[in-house]
């Protein structure tokens, strides 16, 4: 199923979901962004995220419009290609008392706007376009701000939305920041 | 400038411009090698680091691009040499051309993008001076200069950098017309060099794409942490280490016996000789057995030494600012931006001949642990800024920083190129990283630089050791 394939952006989707599927899954988004906030990793893998979850940012690169490659590319330099396991992974770190950049805590928030839900070929699959602004601020003057766009399949599965695929696609060709030490 | 007949007769003079180096030797001296010890202003100082953009990027050799990345004549890559903004282009017979990337006529970029392929040529958008792949200019929007006599096309173009050359898939260049070749720059180190450039049959390959991060940070921070600071891995490291492995970072059972540091004109690598703890932090037990038999089989090539680092718990940096992680596969740069800024690019390198699902698990590897969202580089960056902004404080960098760990540890038997020093937890290879640093700032001239009674290696009675 080309949904499911997470190297394929989307294209069109025309068919918008109905209001309460619709306002259910804003919810859900906004819900992510607060545990995400408050750095719930844990219940994020475990209340959010499917087994099946594939988590792709790519490296966007500045291209020439005329370049066929366009300005990334599926197998390519990224910042997050996840599966479960790597995403598992990168949250035992935060929770270790020896993780130094996460301690003393990084102050986050997660805005997010611009949604809409779609309907797909795959029954209970939606399609989920957002944008997403991030702000961390540490110590200080020190504050990463980063901005994109976001690709998600949710999927209901007994009553609950799990995040199955996300394609994160920030504006910044060079990472304006020391580290990315969050999810988006 | 006038309009009358006397001026404008003479035609500008358009022919590239290489500046004479200079001696700094107030510079140098903010290198104490007999107190082991350096001056702080070597991170903060806008003069030292002026001088180090004339004295070390205008002069050393510095790392452009992997062959991979420009297979074809037309294929090119944006990167840098210092601050410089530079083109690097595959030419139609094959060999590599580096230019400055910036129009001789009012000097706007004439390449705006990262990469490209099969490029004809760069065309400025201010007034549309057109650029062939061999950087000589070929018109002009309308052709208006075209028909001035005084217009001499042939003599005008993108200025070159003076020497390129490159060394098993590796491409770097020179601004320096009177620099040694590149082997005479690398010396002997290109010996540690093949560990990860030639332990297999058919070489070496980048996987596509560059992560790029900005850290603001001193370039000299990060340099000399890969040149020889296995020290701060258990400490800064622990807890990628722990989420990764479980357990702290282990330097193998025959760390007293095996573990050293070697330096070369100021280059540098420290290996545990312990086969695959780098591999290991990776975190795919199929890129482990990979390593293990690639260590078999590399013994034929590199011999038993060097068969075992190839994914040995290590780290290295070419001087001034290229490095690379073995085992873990990272190779790096870090451009200045200034005293307190740098940009940091990142690729994955992999042996051309390896299985694909090896070659996807060193990308998704380095991804994890080494790039801005990895575990082990997330905590690396905070540390290289606030060494850096804490400087700041007037009183803050009058204070001098420690650099003697493994003082007195000089190896003079052990049998490998350059000066070794005994365990890779030391700070010998940094020592000789600053002393290089200095002796650039000293000496205006190449013939100094090579034969130097600190750094050279065969001079082995350095003032760091005894």
């Amino acid at each position: 199923m080309t949904i499911l394939d997470i190297a394929v952006p989307f294209s069109n989707f025309s068919d918008y979901a109905d209001a309460l599927t619709e306002r259910l899954l804003t919810q859900r988004l906004f819900a992510e962004a607060r545990i995400l906030d408050k750095e719930g990793y844990e219940e994020w893998l475990a209340d959010f995220i499917d087994e099946k979850i594939q988590y792709w940012m790519p490296d966007m690169e500045t291209r020439r419009r005329d370049d066929v490659r366009g300005t990334f590319c599926y197998g390519e330099a990224a910042y997050f290609d996840d599966s479960i396991k790597e995403l598992t992974i990168r949250v035992k770190r935060y929770n270790e008392p020896s993780a130094w950049a996460d301690n003393p805590a990084t102050r986050h928030v997660h805005l997010i706007s611009n949604i809409e839900v779609f309907n797909t070929e795959i029954a209970n699959h939606y399609a989920v376009c957002s944008v997403f602004e991030n702000i961390r601020n540490r110590n200080m003057a020190d504050q990463d701000v980063i901005h994109g766009r976001r690709e998600d399949i949710w999927k209901l599965e007994n009553g609950v939305f799990k995040l199955v695929i996300r394609r994160i696609f920030i504006v910044q060709n060079v990472l304006l920041s020391k580290n990315l030490n969050t999810f988006l | 400038m006038c309009d009358n007949n006397s001026c404008g007769s003479a035609r500008p003079n358009m022919k590239p411009v290489y500046p004479k180096a200079d001696k700094y030797p107030e510079f140098a001296k903010l290198v104490d090698e007999e107190k082991s010890q350096v001056d702080r202003r070597v991170f903060t100082d806008e003069e030292v680091y002026q001088a180090e953009l004339k004295q070390i990027f205008a002069r050393a050799w510095l790392f452009l691009a992997h062959d991979s990345q420009i297979p074809n004549p037309g294929d090119f890559i944006r990167t840098s040499m210092g601050e410089d903004d530079i083109i690097v282009v595959r030419q139609r017979d094959k060999s590599v051309g580096a230019f400055i990337n910036s129009c001789p006529h009012r000097g706007n970029r004439v390449c705006h993008v990262d990469s490209g392929k099969k490029s004809r040529g760069f065309i400025c958008n201010y007034h549309g001076w057109s650029f062939g792949i061999d950087g000589g200019l070929r018109g002009t929007d309308g052709g208006v200069y075209d028909k001035d006599e005084t217009f001499e096309k042939s003599e005008i173009g993108l200025p070159p950098v003076a020497q390129v050359q490159s060394y098993k898939g590796l491409i770097f260049g020179a601004f320096d017309p009177e620099a040694p070749s590149l082997e005479e720059f690398l010396g002997d180190f290109t010996f540690y060099l093949d560990i990860m450039l030639d332990n297999d049959q058919g070489g070496t390959e980048f996987i596509g794409g560059a992560i790029k991060s900005e850290i603001s940070c001193n370039w000299k921070f990060p340099a000399e942490n890969f040149v020889g600071d296995i020290l701060h891995a258990s400490w800064t490291h622990q807890s990628g280490a722990q989420a990764i492995l479980g357990g702290g970072v282990d330097l193998g059972k025959r760390y007293d016996e095996l573990a050293f540091q070697a330096s070369i004109y100021g280059h540098g690598i420290e290996s545990n000789l312990d086969k695959v703890g780098n591999t290991r932090t990776l975190g795919y037990p199929d890129l482990v057995d990979y390593v293990f038999d690639l260590s078999e089989k590399a013994k034929d090539r590199l011999g038993e030494v060097r068969a075992r680092a190839i994914g040995a718990v290590s780290s290295s940096n070419v001087f001034p600012n290229f490095s690379f992680l073995p085992g873990q596969n990272t190779f790096r740069v870090w451009h200045p931006r200034g005293p307190d800024k740098i940009e940091l690019v990142v690729w994955t390198i992999v042996n051309k001949n390896a299985p694909d699902h090896i070659k996807e698990q060193y990308r998704k590897g380095v991804m994890m642990t080494f790039s801005p969202g990895g575990v082990f580089e997330m905590d690396d960056g905070e540390n290289w800024e606030y060494s850096t902004k804490v400087n700041e404080g007037y009183m803050t960098r009058q204070q001098p920083l420690h650099y003697a760990l493994g003082v007195g540890t000089l190896d003079e038997e052990r049998d490998l190129p350059g000066i070794v020093h005994k365990g890779s937890k030391n700070e010998a290879n940094q020592r000789l990283f600053y002393s290089r640093w200095a002796e650039f700032m000293k000496y205006d001239n190449w013939d100094d630089l090579q034969n130097s009674k600190v750094t050279l290696p065969q001079n082995k009675k350095q003032q760091w050791s005894d």
